[in-house]
């Protein structure tokens, strides 16, 4: 249980990069580097060089807000975009009913999806940047005016306000494969035609690569605590299940005296730990499982934090210990048997 | 049926030699009733020990109807004491997590014995106490679900080790009158340092310094 909960608490940092960055996986996002002109040669080039079919590029305009974090707060895009834009944007992302309605042209006002408005705890109504917020800023009070019903973190505003009272001011762009499995091979192709160029790539491969990155010395990490845990674990359990063995002695010499051969009663105590060790391990999953999805919607979901309570990767960091226990457990019932004498104990030496 | 030739018995106790049989002739017949009395420390646990297999001469020869125990595996003699010899020891063993009946069947386990261990069971005066854990048993009722024990399968020969010393006077008695009348054609071993538990046996061989008197 310990460990499928460190486990599983562990995992929900990189889960909650890849959630709150997912939206990034059905565009690809472009910005100029010194000159908005290089944006035009990149259409141009995509226009005529993309290996999938091209559904739309939106020009638009991006700066940042914060949401909040298991791990403290994290910066996150805010997009201006034209109003028509707006729409398609949502459609795209499989955007569902909107609460509210969408922001008015040049108006100071934002539309967000369910999990930012969750996140930020925001209703239509509430401000979403301010100018006494250095963290969400914007010089007049951004109002969220809608709140749209999808799985992917959005905010945006509209495009004109953007342009008038946001950093930085040039416009960038997204583009849409056609298709949404396509989008990461056109991703990969920009990508590899834009190395070293005057355009800046924002792929989803690369927030999955750099959160990889960034999370494996995490994980190494994790990987020496578990192994301490699954050590000391082993050496308690293999200590108790000494003492157990102690108090069955007589029964051992009981049946050795009687007949039993030693290999039988060694079988028979082998396959009995592994019972119960597979018993308890089912068990302590079952309760792992229940306590992750408490906590989930007890404390994850009501601030859209990700975890994913029934991984089996939770679990299978966990095997290793009813593994070692048997091994240490069978490793200590051997050495008990092959010294022992049944005389010993029905002679009443050896209780 | 048991035979014992110039059988001797030497062991290390804590850096000390002892002698627990010294050249032990013996020959012990199908059917008989053979007590071993001795006091304590004389080694007649030891002789006992030697005949059924549970330890190996260091010199000379135990056979059981004319096998050789020595030349026997250990896995032969295991299977010798399983299916041809009853066992009660000085103290009622009998297992914590099993019922009276259940430990009478430890002896043999084959489902068809169910019916005679719940008769043997019944003759020993124990019928309703067949679903009782030995923690719910006093010591004499203990000591009869190890008779029952022994006495499950017909067994050929029934060795006891001081099965009384753990009952008083009357329960130890009946205890032995038990193992008498429902041994069948089995042969009884009897150690004992009381002799009174041996009046009714065909023969008592006295053991002094592991030498037979």
């Amino acid at each position: 249980m310990l460990i499928s909960g460190i486990v599983a608490l562990m995992d929900s940092i990189p889960l909650s990069v890849k959630t709150v960055y997912s939206y990034a996986q059905y565009e690809l996002g472009v910005s100029p580097r010194g000159d908005e002109k290089v944006l035009d040669d990149f259409r141009e080039t995509v226009r005529e060089s993309a290996p999938v079919p091209i559904d739309r590029v939106i020009v638009c305009r991006a700066s940042s807000a914060m949401v909040d974090s298991i791990v403290g707060k994290w910066p996150f895009v805010v997009f201006g975009f034209e109003q028509g834009d707006m729409r398609y944007y949502i459609n795209k992302l499989n955007g569902g009913k909107v609460i509210g309605r969408f922001p008015e042209v040049g108006a100071p006002e934002a539309m967000v999806s369910r999990p930012v408005a969750t996140n930020l705890n925001l209703k239509v109504g509430s401000t979403l940047l301010s100018p006494d917020d250095p963290d969400s800023y914007s010089p007049m009070p951004v109002k969220v005016t809608g709140i749209v019903d999808t799985d992917q973190w959005i905010m945006f505003v509209p495009i004109e306000y953007h342009r008038l009272y946001h950093f930085p001011p040039v416009d960038g762009l997204l583009v849409f494969a056609k298709n949404l499995k396509d989008q990461h091979t056109l991703d990969s192709w920009a990508l590899k035609t834009f190395k070293g160029g005057r355009t800046r790539l924002y792929a989803y491969q690369e927030v999955q690569k750099e959160t990889d990155q960034a999370f494996r010395t995490l994980f190494a990490i994790v990987n020496v605590v578990i192994a301490s845990l699954v050590a000391v674990l082993t050496i308690i359990m293999g200590m108790l299940f000494n003492i157990y063995q102690s108090q069955r002695v007589q029964e051992f010499g009981l049946l050795q005296a009687l007949g039993y051969p030693r290999g039988a009663i060694l079988r028979r105590i082998l396959a009995e730990t592994a019972i119960v060790l597979l018993g308890s391990w089912i068990l302590a999953v079952f309760i792992a499982v229940g306590l992750l999805v408490l906590i989930k919607v007890q404390m994850f979901d009501p601030r859209a934090y990700a975890i994913n309570a029934t991984s089996a990767t939770n679990f299978l960091y966990s095997v290793p210990v009813p593994i070692m226990i048997f091994i240490v457990a069978a490793f200590d019932v051997v050495l008990r048997l092959k010294k022992f004498d049944p005389v010993r104990v029905v002679e009443r030496r050896l209780v | 049926m048991i035979r014992l030739d110039s059988t001797s018995l030497v062991y290390s106790d804590h850096g000390r030699t002892v002698h627990a049989c010294r050249d032990v002739d013996l020959e012990i017949q199908q059917g008989e009733f053979v007590g071993i009395l001795g006091p304590s420390g004389s080694g007649k646990s030891s002789l006992l020990y030697l005949m059924c297999g549970l330890k190996v001469p260091t010199s000379g020869r135990v056979s059981y109807r004319g096998s050789d125990l020595q030349s026997m595996s250990i896995k032969q003699r295991d299977r010798l004491r399983l299916k041809e010899f009853g066992f009660v020891f000085q103290y009622p063993y009998l297992i914590g997590y099993l019922n009276a009946l259940e430990n009478v069947l430890v002896a043999q386990p084959d489902p068809a014995l169910r019916p005679e261990a719940v008769s043997l069971l019944e003759r020993l005066d124990l019928a309703d106490k067949l679903d009782r854990y030995p923690h719910e048993l006093s010591g004499g009722e203990k000591q009869r679900v190890c008779v029952a024990r022994a006495l499950l399968g017909g067994s050929h020969v029934i060795f006891a080790d001081e099965p009384t010393a753990a009952l008083d006077h009357t329960a130890g008695v009946h205890v032995m009158s038990l193992l008498r009348e429902h041994r069948g054609e089995g042969a009884l071993v009897v150690v004992t340092h009381d002799p009174s538990m041996l009046e009714q046996a065909d023969r008592v061989i006295t053991i002094n310094d592991g030498t037979i008197q």
